[in-house]
């Protein structure tokens, strides 16, 4: 069950990294699009908890940071995402034993896409990379934030469903003996 | 946190304990934060040859064709994107009569340049350029989250596409290829802030360097090697070209001067420049393959180019 779970999580993260690339560029908000990657690492944490949340985060960003057309340090993206995911796992088990309302998940969502931007963009600072501006920081952080949390109301309840069906079946061969 | 009821995985935890569990958790983040500074010291490096590159390569064989697949859901995106606003409605009304547009604007910026190269050269009509082409889609556009001004297009080594090669579009320039694998590449648009372009400018053939600003228009910004000459709002400009033609060939117009202001800073002046290509709207794209046909000094044909730039 747990290779399944894994599995799962793995086409799901693969799914997201080529919707998010190919498919969600087309409908960018001047030019920033749905975080899809980041979503579903928060969904997963959200489920499974901050572990769950650190790994998938470092190989949701893992593929962000190598698959085409990125061209940027390969590792920035999975820092981000590792510690935005293992943050979110946190939240999740600080606040309340029953699962997080509407508003909670919004509000994480907002959190971690501000602090996987702010993340990827200090490490970029600390490279010296040119492309990084920290001037239209805000913006962007703004825009974003907005724009997962649109793409949140779709995909985190689907994930979790889809996470839950695989959790349920378990637990329950578990207590059952 | 007294006794962990809100864990998810209710199993694991009362198996393993509270400060075992949150140990655990701790580990696992202290290693992948480890991993991934390895990853960027190791990648950082880039001019020693990254050993993250053949991960790259393995990531573009696998989710290159899957782009290819996914992109074509792109028909029901954009026609979504059209209903959301009218402005987009008549976007793509005018992006009709701009494609009408663009093989007569083309025509012009290039005569005008062969124009003046001729007379200032050997007083030989030059011919523009005709170089070998090889014709690809953009299947992924990096997202402004990462600062990167990057496409990928579905057309790779197997198609003769190799790193440091010009991409234009039916407008004008739209970069150049950073990294190759069997069926994709990525392109550098000359609107990232890593990218700097040799431009020329049409009316006085003075030379400069086109940089990118990082911005979603992708406005570009023009110094001029001489400090003294000013370009003119109007001025159109063209790449002067690289040696062996890599990574840019020349006389591919880039873009227009649109205003002129000193050099914060330093002595001379900086154009902004709008580009010719809106860099949200590529598709179809042509990679720069080979040399022209032939070497366009050596042969005389005033047909081609005088006759078709009517």
């Amino acid at each position: 069950m747990i290779a399944l779970r894994v599995g799962l999580a793995a086409l799901l993260l693969m799914l997201a990294v080529t919707i998010q690339t190919s498919v969600l560029s087309n409908i960018a908000v001047a030019g920033v699009t749905c975080d899809l990657v980041l979503i579903v690492v928060i969904a997963l944490a959200l489920s499974r908890g901050p572990e769950w949340g650190a790994i998938s985060g470092f190989v949701g960003g893992l593929l962000l940071d190598v698959v085409p057309p990125a061209d940027h340090t390969a590792g920035r993206w999975a820092l981000a995402l590792a510690i935005a995911g293992y943050v979110a796992g946190l939240i999740r088990r600080e606040t309340s034993a029953g699962p997080v309302g509407p508003l909670g998940v919004a509000l994480t969502v907002v959190f971690g896409s501000g602090l996987s931007l702010l993340i990827y963009s200090a490490t970029g600072a600390l490279l010296h990379d040119p492309s990084v501006e920290w001037s239209q920081f805000g913006v962007r952080i703004g825009i974003a934030a907005g724009y997962d949390v649109v793409g949140a109301i779709v995909v985190i309840p689907l994930v979790m469903w889809l996470m839950s069906r695989f959790t349920a079946a378990r637990e329950r061969r578990r207590v059952t003996p | 946190m007294l006794k962990d009821l809100g864990t998810p995985a209710r199993g694991l935890v009362r198996a393993a304990g509270v400060p075992r569990e949150v140990r655990r958790r701790r580990t696992i983040l202290v290693l992948i934060i480890l991993a991934c500074f390895t990853l960027i010291v190791l990648d950082a490096r880039r001019s020693a040859g990254s050993p993250v590159e053949p991960l790259r390569t393995g990531a573009a064989a696998v989710f290159g064709p899957l782009e290819s697949t996914a992109s074509s859901a792109r028909q029901p995106v954009d026609n979504l994107r059209d209903r959301f606003a009218e402005t987009d409605r008549l976007k793509a009304d005018n992006e009709k009569l701009q494609a009408e547009n663009d093989r007569l604007k083309q025509e012009l910026n290039t005569t005008d340049y062969a124009r003046n190269r001729a007379g200032e050269l050997d007083g030989l009509l030059r011919i523009a350029p005709k170089f070998t082409m090889t014709p690809a889609r953009v299947i992924g556009v990096g997202a402004l989250q990462s600062f990167n001004h990057t496409v990928t297009i579905d057309a790779g080594s197997a198609d003769g596409v190799r790193a440091d090669m010009t991409v234009v579009n039916g407008s004008g320039l739209v970069g150049r290829v950073v990294r190759t694998t069997q069926s994709t590449s990525t392109v550098l648009l000359i609107g990232d802030r890593n990218s700097t372009v040799g431009g020329r400018l049409n009316s006085t053939l003075a030379l400069g360097f086109v940089s990118g600003r990082g911005e979603l228009a992708g406005t570009l910004d023009y110094k001029l090697v001489d400090l003294k000459a000013k370009p003119r709002v109007g001025d159109r400009i063209v790449t002067w070209g690289s040696s062996g033609n890599a990574p840019y060939v020349p006389g591919v117009p880039i873009g227009v001067v649109t205003s002129v202001s000193a050099t914060a800073g330093a002595l001379g002046t900086t154009a902004t420049i709008k580009p010719y290509v809106d860099p949200t709207r590529i598709d179809t794209v042509g990679v720069v393959t080979g040399p022209p046909a032939r070497a366009p000094r050596t042969q005389l044909k005033p047909s081609t180019t005088a006759g078709s730039a009517r």
